[in-house]
């Protein structure tokens, strides 16, 4: 019995203190820490691939007029795995290491938008032949929650396909 | 025996009653039955042939088929086989024969397949609700493809879960659903008599921390229906982030127990032992928890050979560390004392009950499927089986421990082994729809389970999950009996629960001895905080 209480204040004491003074000091994540996914805005044209992977199904694509594409990112929905970034053609999306992201100002500052001029074929004035696996996931049943409904969840309007 | 010869049986000794059987390599069999005799293929299976009960799930193939699926689960663990035993029911007439009578284990699945799809269990001995909440309309199933998708009922104000009664004479003891000890809501009424329990109710289940195992499962079947080849080395980066997910689960584990009992020694040492591992997966995955790292087809990163030493430094410093714990528990009375004989859970119950992973093999059940039912690079590596079987929360502990060892000398030899090459499959085409698999990994609490049955577009149609709570959750009310009643957090906390938030609030006046449920209203009310919409 002493003999084991020994060995566990032993097993106690040896390490020292290892409680890190963060948040006083900052302690920065190791390696290819996923974070923050930020979007550098003069790099993406708009393609929707990072739409169509999102686990979390937060980002939505909104065809405002013929030339503009809106992309709405709900990021408090986000779970930082980074597909959006390893699909991105354009390497639009970087996963930073921001990882302190709460905020007290409500759900807006979570909220990021993008508008994205699109070059639209003269013949067909659309950019891709339909249907593209975009419209695909405009179909109700995939993105149904924002898309169909209107979004009860998303401070948008739902997408009007013509 | 393989699938083909297990599947020649059934058929054999039930002729025209058996559809059709087919297999998926040597190691999975689906067969399909009349209904009628459901209940008694099941208790064949249970009885004659060995096989553990796993779970039931219910499929809405109306628009295919014009029927609903119902479909059991068991494994072979002996002759390394998965058995699903599927029935058709007619959409008019849903209902089914419960088999929970011969296979206690399907008790909580039978209920839940029933709040889901609407096939009733006919001869069920407790049909209570399980999953639902309590004012969910009684005719809305969720499974069925004419709910519609994101449908919110009205709240209906003043309904409370059904309860069982307790035993004549003995009171009750709520624990939950927030107790300061389980860290999650889980909700338990303890009768007791005196200080003894009698006997246990329980609502509430699943388990979702083990991250990386669903993942893992997942991909797997997924993998295994489209017949898609994984390249060997992400089968062993597979198994060394599962085996990484052990050491840190066990570790927190042990953590939490010493704290249950008042020993807290033992949680600041082994959460200040475990803090470099999570250090270590962020440094592999980009991050301490979520590892995010499983596709179907293989894994997203890779464990570059420069880090190998990383990995075996911190492991090796755990083990070190962790020896040294190990060996001053079993000299430690206080220990001793409150784990040894406490929380006895007999091998009967465990196998009549279908119990999973240390909560078994603590009862002395030699299943673990690394052995069993190998995956990933398990059958290429040695895997010990860690069994005890005193029956006991002590041996619930030494389980874990001995685990934990194990583990890491798995992840030793598979670095050693680990060949070059891809991580990744070639994917180029739309994976077919209408097929199915079954694939199960060894969590740390126990078995995971999932079956896929693929659809078209690259979606699932029916995906069934079992996590090993919700069979070790069934063995805790028999645990608790006979058992102090301050023994019952350990007990509960010795199979390493995991909890969702289901539960509400019951008070017992102890001068009338009136007990009242309150609902999520007058609880709120009560507290004065605004409902949140
Ligand atoms: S990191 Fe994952 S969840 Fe977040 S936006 Fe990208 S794909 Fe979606
Ligand atoms: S994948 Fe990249 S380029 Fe395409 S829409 Fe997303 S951010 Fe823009």
């Amino acid at each position: 019995m002493i003999a084991s209480k020994l060995k566990e204040a032993i097993l106690s004491l040896r390490p020292g203190r290892v409680t890190l003074k963060y948040p006083f000091e900052p302690h920065d994540p190791e390696g290819d820490f996923r974070g923050y996914p930020e979007l550098d805005t003069d790099k993406c044209i708009g393609c929707g691939g990072c739409a169509a992977v999102c686990p979390a199904r937060l980002i939505m694509i909104q065809d405002i007029d013929q030339n503009t594409r809106r992309l709405v990112r709900l990021l408090e929905r986000c779970i930082f795995c980074g597909r959006c970034a390893d699909v991105c053609p354009e390497d639009a999306i970087t996963m930073t290491k921001r990882f302190e992201l709460s905020t007290d100002s409500g759900r807006e500052d979570m909220v990021a938008e993008c508008e994205v001029f699109m070059a639209t074929c003269q013949r067909c004035t659309r950019c891709y032949e339909p249907p593209t696996p975009l419209d695909r996931i405009m179909e109700p049943g995939f993105r149904d929650d924002e898309i169909k409904r209107g979004g009860q969840d998303s401070p948008y309007e739902p997408v009007k396909s013509e | 025996m393989n699938a083909q010869q297990l599947g020649e049986n059934v058929k054999q000794k039930f002729g025209a009653k058996v559809i059709d059987f087919e297999t998926l390599g040597s190691d999975q069999l689906y067969v399909t039955i009349s209904p009628d005799s459901l209940v008694e293929v099941a208790e064949y299976l249970y009885r004659n042939e060995g096989c553990r009960y796993v779970i039931n799930g219910g499929t809405d193939r109306r628009q295919q088929r014009d029927a609903f699926l119902i479909t059991h689960f068991f494994a072979q663990d002996e002759e390394k086989i998965y058995v699903a035993i599927h029935t058709e029911v007619e959409p008019d007439n849903p209902q089914v024969d419960s088999i929970t009578p011969v296979v206690p284990a399907a008790n909580w699945s039978e209920r839940e397949t029933y709040d889901m799809i609407g096939v009733v269990p006919v001869g069920h001995p407790d049909p209570r609700r399980l999953v639902l909440a309590d004012d969910w309309p009684e005719d809305l199933f969720p499974l069925r493809y004419d709910v519609e998708h994101g449908v919110k009922p009205p709240p209906v104000e003043g309904l409370a879960p059904e309860r069982l009664e307790p035993p004549e004479g003995a009171s009750v003891v709520p624990i939950g659903p927030y107790f300061p000890v389980l860290e999650e809501p889980a909700y338990f009424r303890v009768f007791v008599e005196g200080e003894t329990v009698v006997g246990a109710d329980y609502r509430g289940f699943y388990c979702g921390i083990c991250g990386y195992v669903h993942s893992c499962s997942y991909c797997q079947a997924v993998e295994r229906a489209a017949g898609i080849e994984v390249p060997e080395r992400a089968e062993y980066i597979r198994t060394i982030m599962l085996e990484l997910e052990r050491l840190e689960s066990h570790m927190l584990w042990l953590g939490i127990a010493g704290h249950i009992i008042g020993f807290d020694t033992v949680l600041m040492q082994t959460w200040r032992m475990r803090e470099p591992l999570m250090w270590l997966c962020e440094r592999i995955s980009g991050n301490r928890k979520t590892y995010g790292m499983n596709l179907v087809g293989g894994v997203r990163r890779d464990i570059k050979p420069e880090m190998y030493d990383d990995v075996r430094n911190v492991i090796d410093k755990i083990g070190e560390e962790w020896a040294e714990l190990a060996g001053a528990i079993p000299g430690d009375t206080t220990l001793i004392t409150r784990l040894q004989g406490t929380g006895i859970l007999t091998t009967e119950t465990a196998r009549e009950l279908g119990a999973a992973g240390p909560t078994a093999r603590g009862s002395g059940l030699a299943i673990d499927v690394r052995v069993d039912h190998p995956y990933a690079a398990y059958d290429r590596l040695e895997v010990t089986k860690c069994v005890h079987d005193s029956c006991d929360n002590l041996a619930r502990v030494l389980v874990r421990i001995e685990e934990t060892l194990d583990s890491i000398k798995i992840i030793h030899q598979a670095l050693d082994e680990m060949p070059d090459g891809p991580i990744m499959a070639e994917i180029d085409e739309e994976l077919p729809a209408g097929r199915q698999a079954m694939s199960a990994v060894e969590a740390p609490r126990g078995e995971v389970f999932h079956w896929v049955l693929t659809g078209t577009e690259n979606r699932p149609e029916r995906w069934r999950v079992r996590a090993p709570t919700y069979a070790n959750l069934q063995n805790v009310p028999p645990m608790l009996e006979g058992n102090a009643l301050a023994d019952v957090p350990i007990s509960i906390g010795s199979y390493d629960p995991c909890f969702s938030c289901t539960e509400r609030m019951e008070v017992v006046d102890v001068n009338s001895g009136q007990v009242r449920v309150y609902t999520e209203e007058e609880f709120r009310a009560e507290y004065d905080q605004p409902r949140d919409e």
